[in-house]
């Protein structure tokens, strides 16, 4: 048992989360983000494309194609600028204590979940990802509320020597 | 040492295989209820469908019944449980054997709870709730009031054996036990206008059903006299939409004040050592042991009119996934020295803490920007009626600045050596929240676009439970608040459970 203390605590003195340095995640997980992004729109205009085979010529269908095709495309390209501009504020960091992740372009959001609240870690590889050698690391903390951490597009070695660190700090603490 | 023993594997009370049997007719019941009514309706309709004295029919009716029966012996028969030193290990299914073991330690919360059934038997069911996830549910549907309240307390030690002052423990004196005045006080002057926009806003869309109905019942003729509906002036529309504008508002009212009744009667705390025990309910009979260190977020709420009338509600929240069960962490009609002595006991010189910190005032250009849209609704309807009309704006507008300046005046927080105060409210409601630093698990500072302009962020603060939300403050001072929070919680390293 450490004495106890309460001294007055100089705010300035502490750790300071904006002064760590983040570090980007893997550029290639843009790809999947591309793909995740393109193959919903692009089943719905097959999915038109097909149906468009089987109604007669002045279907509305048919009327309208090209407009549905080209609004898919425009909003696709839309999703995919927003990711592109959202990409470079996927970052996170290891502390000595605790993790930070930061995403999101409109609504930027930095989370930071001390390691002594870790519940449990998961490594998770898409198809995707085991095609161009990356991992999803996700850190859960207790309870519902949300506050868990999901680093998607970390290169599989990063990964692994995080999930490795992690639990080794897991099992110091039982 | 307690009469009954549990070290060695036993059944529920045999009275079991009742509620057994009634839960799974229930189930199947429910589940098939519309295939059910579509069946009788089929059978009212054309009177030589099924003939219900056919011994055939009566026979497998009666299989049926028995195969439930045989079944819910089964259940019974298979459905083992007993506590060791540090597990409770419970053991049931007839085809597909399961086995669930809970580490004592985990346990969240013991529920007894009653059910209309298990007082005409006189049985209790006991759940025990833990942090995990909500597969893992454990329920004992039958036992003997006295031999629940035994393994409740032999599962709250926490694996310890049971001492003698703990066990008196059980006797100590009532703390609080709402009164049918306070309880009904506390229903009438619920916020009723929250119930009545959710009701109004389910029926506005059917505004036509609800006048061809009320149209069509016996007494529309007089109804229609009253309100002069068929010769479609004006005022006689008017009226008839007051009238049922204050039906559902006397709807709405009766609704909140039965449901507080049912679900708050005979509302009994009673203190101990370590936390609280709460009992109520009118049907369904529940209790339940508060354990303090359980505890993550405990919100004070109140409104003007309980204010006035000296009433205050008291929440908890604990680390669960089931999202149902909260509502059962209430205390209704609570003093304001009582709420104090129970913030006390939880939080010992929490109320010491007085430093509020208001957030920007762009928290209410943002609220103000935001109530522009439904201003401008308004108006574009407005647009197509006689001008006098435009006159609507003043009591909305009003409304408004109301409900804007009261949001701002009710929103603070602060942030001491050991806990987080939020505090909040609208125009009729006030909330207080309070949240120990060291039950915090992880915290996040957000910030939107427009926020970044203005060099503003938020901060969430994350429980096992519920999460706190500061909103629109300096970001220097949101960094500050991170900063400072995550330091307490990795250097002290206190237990969150």
């Amino acid at each position: 048992m450490t004495p106890f203390s309460n001294d007055q605590i100089n705010i300035a003195a502490l750790p300071q989360v904006e002064a760590v340095k983040l570090e980007p995640i893997s550029p290639k997980y843009f790809q999947i983000l591309v793909f995740n992004t393109i193959i919903p729109f692009a089943v719905f205009a097959l999915a038109i494309t097909i149906l468009r085979l089987f109604v007669d010529s002045d279907h509305l269908i048919i009327q309208i194609y090209w407009y549905i095709i080209s609004v898919l495309i425009v909003l696709s390209f839309g999703q995919i600028f927003i990711f592109k501009l959202g990409f470079k504020k996927r970052k996170y960091a290891l502390r000595e204590q605790d993790i930070i992740y930061a995403h999101g372009f409109f609504i930027n959001e930095t989370t930071t979940l001390p390691f002594n609240r870790i519940q449990h870690i998961e490594v998770s590889r898409s198809f995707l990802e085991r095609r161009i050698g990356l991992s999803t690391l996700k850190i859960f903390s207790a309870g519902e509320s949300g506050g868990d951490i999901s680093i998607k597009g970390l290169p599989k070695s990063v990964a692994d020597a995080q999930y490795a660190f992690l639990t080794n700090i897991l099992n110091e603490r039982l | 040492m307690s009469a009954f023993n549990f070290s060695s594997p036993s059944r529920q009370s045999a009275k079991g295989i009742v509620v057994i049997l009634a839960v799974s007719i229930y189930k199947v019941v429910k589940a098939t209820i519309i295939l059910i009514i579509a069946f009788f309706f089929k059978y009212f309709q054309n009177q030589n469908s099924i003939d219900f004295t056919n011994p055939i029919v009566l026979s497998s009716i009666f299989g049926l019944l028995l195969l439930f029966l045989v079944l819910a012996i089964l259940k019974y028969r298979n459905f083992m449980f007993h506590v060791n030193d540090a597990y409770f290990i419970l053991k049931k299914g007839i085809i597909n054997k399961e086995e669930v073991s809970v580490a004592k330690g985990k346990i969240q919360n013991v529920y007894i709870k009653q059910n209309i059934l298990q007082q005409l038997i006189n049985v209790v069911s006991l759940s025990i709730e833990t942090a995990g996830d909500d597969k893992t549910e454990i329920e004992i549907t039958a036992l003997s009031r006295d031999k629940a309240a035994a393994l409740k307390q032999l599962l709250l030690s926490g694996g310890q054996p049971i001492l003698d002052d703990q066990k008196t423990e059980t006797d100590s004196p009532i703390y609080y036990k709402a009164s049918l005045r306070r309880i009904l006080l506390e229903g009438v002057s619920e916020n009723h206008i929250k119930s009545f926009v959710l009701i109004f806003g389910f029926i506005i869309g059917g505004y036509n059903d609800l006048k061809e109905f009320i149209e069509q019942l016996s007494i529309s003729h007089e109804v229609s006299n009253w309100f002069r509906l068929d010769n479609e002036s004006f005022i006689g529309l008017l009226i008839f939409n007051a009238a049922i504008v204050v039906l559902l508002l006397f709807l709405s009212f009766m609704l909140s004040l039965v449901k507080i009744l049912v679900q708050n009667f005979n509302l009994t705390v009673t203190r101990s050592k370590n936390g609280l025990e709460i009992s109520k309910g009118l049907f369904n009979k529940i209790s339940l042991g508060l354990i303090a260190s359980r505890i993550q977020t405990t919100t004070v709420s109140t409104n003007r009119l309980k204010r006035s009338l000296g009433l205050y509600q008291l929440a908890f929240t604990q680390a669960m996934v089931n999202k149902k069960e909260r509502q059962k962490f209430n205390i209704i009609g609570l003093s304001k020295a009582q709420i104090n002595e129970l913030l006390n006991q939880f939080y010992p010189n929490i109320l010491s803490n007085n430093t509020r910190h208001k957030p920007e005032m762009y928290f209410v250009y943002r609220i103000l920007l935001i109530s522009v849209i439904p201003l401008m609704l308004i108006n574009t309807g407005v647009f197509f009626l006689p001008k006098l009309f435009f006159l609507l704006n003043i009591p909305i507008l009003l409304f408004l600045g109301l409900c804007i300046y009261f949001v701002y005046k009710k929103k603070y927080y602060s942030i001491d050596e050991q806990y987080i105060i939020v505090g909040g409210g609208g125009l009729i409601d006030r909330t207080t929240s309070y949240l120990e630093i060291s039950k915090l698990q992880a915290v996040s500072i957000h910030q939107t676009i427009f926020q970044k302009r203005r060099g503003l962020a938020s901060v969430k603060l994350f429980s096992a439970s519920k999460s706190l939300s500061i909103p629109h403050i300096v970001i220097a001072n949101a960094r500050n608040i991170k900063n400072y929070l995550l330091f307490k919680v990795e250097s002290e390293n206190k237990d969150w459970m």
